[in-house]
C-alpha cells in the first residue's frame, strides 16, 4: 500500500498526483476550475506527462517526488521536510501551516481552541503556533524565512441553536493574531463560509490545497 | 475529574448498557415514524483519543443533527449527535412529506425533527434510569462531514480531557435508511454514572 506523491508543474499549472504501484490513484489539479474532465483526471498534458514518467522513471526538471505523507489528527502537529502535509475535517478548526522556504521545514498544526493553553497542549491556537516555530528553529528552520498560511474555522451549522457552536470565527481570530504578534507573514488564508474543508501543504512550492468537503478545489 | 483514559471494564459496560436503552426508544421511535421494522446494529462503545477521531466516524457526507442534554443541577451533561447519511436523509424527508422533491428548507427542517424525536427518546430512557432530569436543547442543523461538523463541540470537551468517549450505534430499516447515533458524555454525567456503578 505504498503511495508515492509527484508534484509537477508545468506551463500550464501544477497538479499532485497520488499513485500506487505505478498508476494514479487521485490528483489534485490546479486547473480544476477550468478543466472539463472532475474529480478523475482522464487525459491532459499534465497527466500525460505523470503517466510518462511512471512509466520510464527518466528524470523530468517539472517533476519532483514528495518523500511521504504527513497527517495530523485534530489538536496534533507536524513537522516535516519534503513531506505533503495534511489536515482532514475541519469544520470550526483551522489547519495552520508554517513554513520556511530557504530550507523546506514546514509545519501543520490543527487548531482547535483559540487563546492558549496552560501545560502546553497543542490543541490552543496560540500554543500550536509557539510550539510549532520552536520545533521548526529546533530542526534547522530560519525564523526570518518563516511565513504561514491558514484555513478552515468554517460555521458548518445552517440552523444553530447552541452558543458553544460558533466557535470557527473565534479560532480564525486567534491564529491570526498570533501570527501577527510573533511577526510571521500571512501569505494566504481561506477562513469562515459555512462548509467544512481538509487542507494539504505542498513544500515543494508552498502552495496549500484546500478541498471542500462539498466539492471544490483553492489553490493558495 | 475522571480520566477518561481509566474508565474500568465495568464502567464502560454499564454505559454501553445505558447507551443500548437509549437506542432502543430511538429506534421504537423511528419504527412508530415510519411504521417499519428497525434493525439495531450491535452497539459499541470507545474512549478515543481526540485526535484519532477522524478515524472513527464514517467518512461521507451526513446530514447532522447536534443535541445537548442539560441536567437541572449540574453543567452540560453531554451531546447526542445524529447522523443521516444523505442518500438515507433525503429518502427520509421524501417518504415523510410524501413528495419526490423537496425544498431545501423543508428538507433541514424534517431532519432536525427525526434528529430532536431520535434525541428526545434516547434522552428520556437515559434520564429514565439514571432518575435525574435531562432537558434536550432544540437542535442544531448541519450537512457536512462527520468530523466538520462535531469539531466544535469536541473542542469543548477538549478543554477538560484528551479523550472522549462515543457510544456508537446504527439503525436501519428495510427501506435503506441508516442513521447513526452517537452519544458524547460530559465529565458531569460520567460521575453520575460512575456513581451509580459504585452502588451496584
Amino acid at each position: 500500500m505504498n503511495i508515492d506523491v509527484l508534484f509537477i508543474s508545468n506551463k500550464i499549472g501544477k497538479a499532485i498526483f497520488f499513485t500506487q504501484r505505478d498508476v494514479i490513484v487521485k490528483s489534485f489539479c490546479s486547473l480544476s476550475r477550468t478543466c472539463s474532465v472532475s474529480d478523475r483526471c482522464q487525459s491532459c498534458a499534465m497527466t500525460e506527462e505523470a503517466k510518462s514518467y511512471l512509466i520510464n522513471r527518466t528524470s523530468n526538471s517539472n517533476i519532483e517526488t514528495l518523500d511521504r505523507e504527513l497527517s495530523v489528527g485534530i489538536g496534533e502537529l507536524k513537522i516535516g521536510k519534503r513531506a505533503l502535509l495534511e489536515a482532514y475535517g475541519l469544520g470550526s478548526c483551522i489547519g495552520v501551516v508554517l513554513f520556511d522556504r530557504s530550507t523546506g521545514i514546514s509545519g501543520i498544526a490543527h487548531i482547535l481552541l483559540p487563546g492558549a493553553s496552560q501545560n502546553g497542549e497543542t490543541k490552543y491556537a496560540e500554543t500550536a503556533i509557539e510550539k510549532m516555530l520552536e520545533d521548526m528553529i529546533k530542526q534547522g528552520a530560519r525564523k526570518s524565512k518563516i511565513v504561514s498560511k491558514f484555513a478552515g474555522g468554517a460555521n458548518v451549522f445552517k440552523q444553530i441553536n447552541l452558543e458553544i457552536l460558533k466557535i470557527g470565527s473565534r479560532n480564525a481570530i486567534s491564529v491570526e493574531e498570533t501570527l501577527k504578534q510573533k511577526k510571521i507573514p500571512i501569505l494566504a488564508k481561506d477562513v469562515g463560509g459555512e462548509v467544512g474543508r481538509s487542507v494539504m501543504f505542498n513544500p515543494l512550492d508552498g502552495s496549500m490545497i484546500v478541498k471542500y468537503t462539498k466539492g471544490g478545489l483553492l489553490w493558495l | 475529574m475522571i480520566d477518561l483514559g481509566n474508565l474500568s471494564e465495568m464502567e464502560l459496560d454499564v454505559l454501553n448498557e445505558l447507551g443500548n436503552m437509549g437506542v432502543g426508544h430511538a429506534a421504537t421511535s423511528l419504527s412508530q415514524l415510519f411504521d417499519k421494522e428497525v434493525d439495531i446494529a450491535v452497539p459499541n462503545i470507545k474512549v478515543v483519543e481526540i485526535k484519532n477521531i477522524n478515524g472513527e466516524l464514517i467518512s461521507d457526507v451526513v446530514a447532522g443533527v447536534i443535541i445537548s442534554l442539560d441536567s437541572l443541577e449540574d453543567d452540560k451533561s453531554g451531546y447526542l449527535y445524529t447522523m443521516l447519511p444523505e442518500k438515507s436523509s433525503r429518502k427520509i424527508a421524501a417518504s415523510l412529506l410524501g413528495m419526490e422533491e423537496v425544498d431545501e428548507e423543508m428538507y433541514a427542517s424534517t431532519i432536525m425533527e427525526i434528529g430532536n424525536i431520535l434525541a428526545s427518546s434516547f434522552c428520556d430512557a437515559l434520564a429514565e434510569f439514571m432518575d435525574i432530569t435531562l432537558l434536550p436543547s432544540p437542535p442544531s442543523f448541519a450537512v457536512d462531514i462527520p468530523t466538520s461538523i462535531i469539531d466544535s463541540v469536541v473542542s469543548q470537551m477538549a478543554k477538560s480531557s484528551e479523550h472522549i468517549i462515543i457510544f456508537g450505534t446504527s439503525l436501519q430499516t428495510d427501506s435503506d435508511i441508516e442513521v447513526y447515533l452517537t452519544l458524547l458524555p460530559e465529565q458531569g454525567l460520567l460521575e453520575h454514572i460512575v456513581r451509580i456503578v459504585g452502588q451496584l
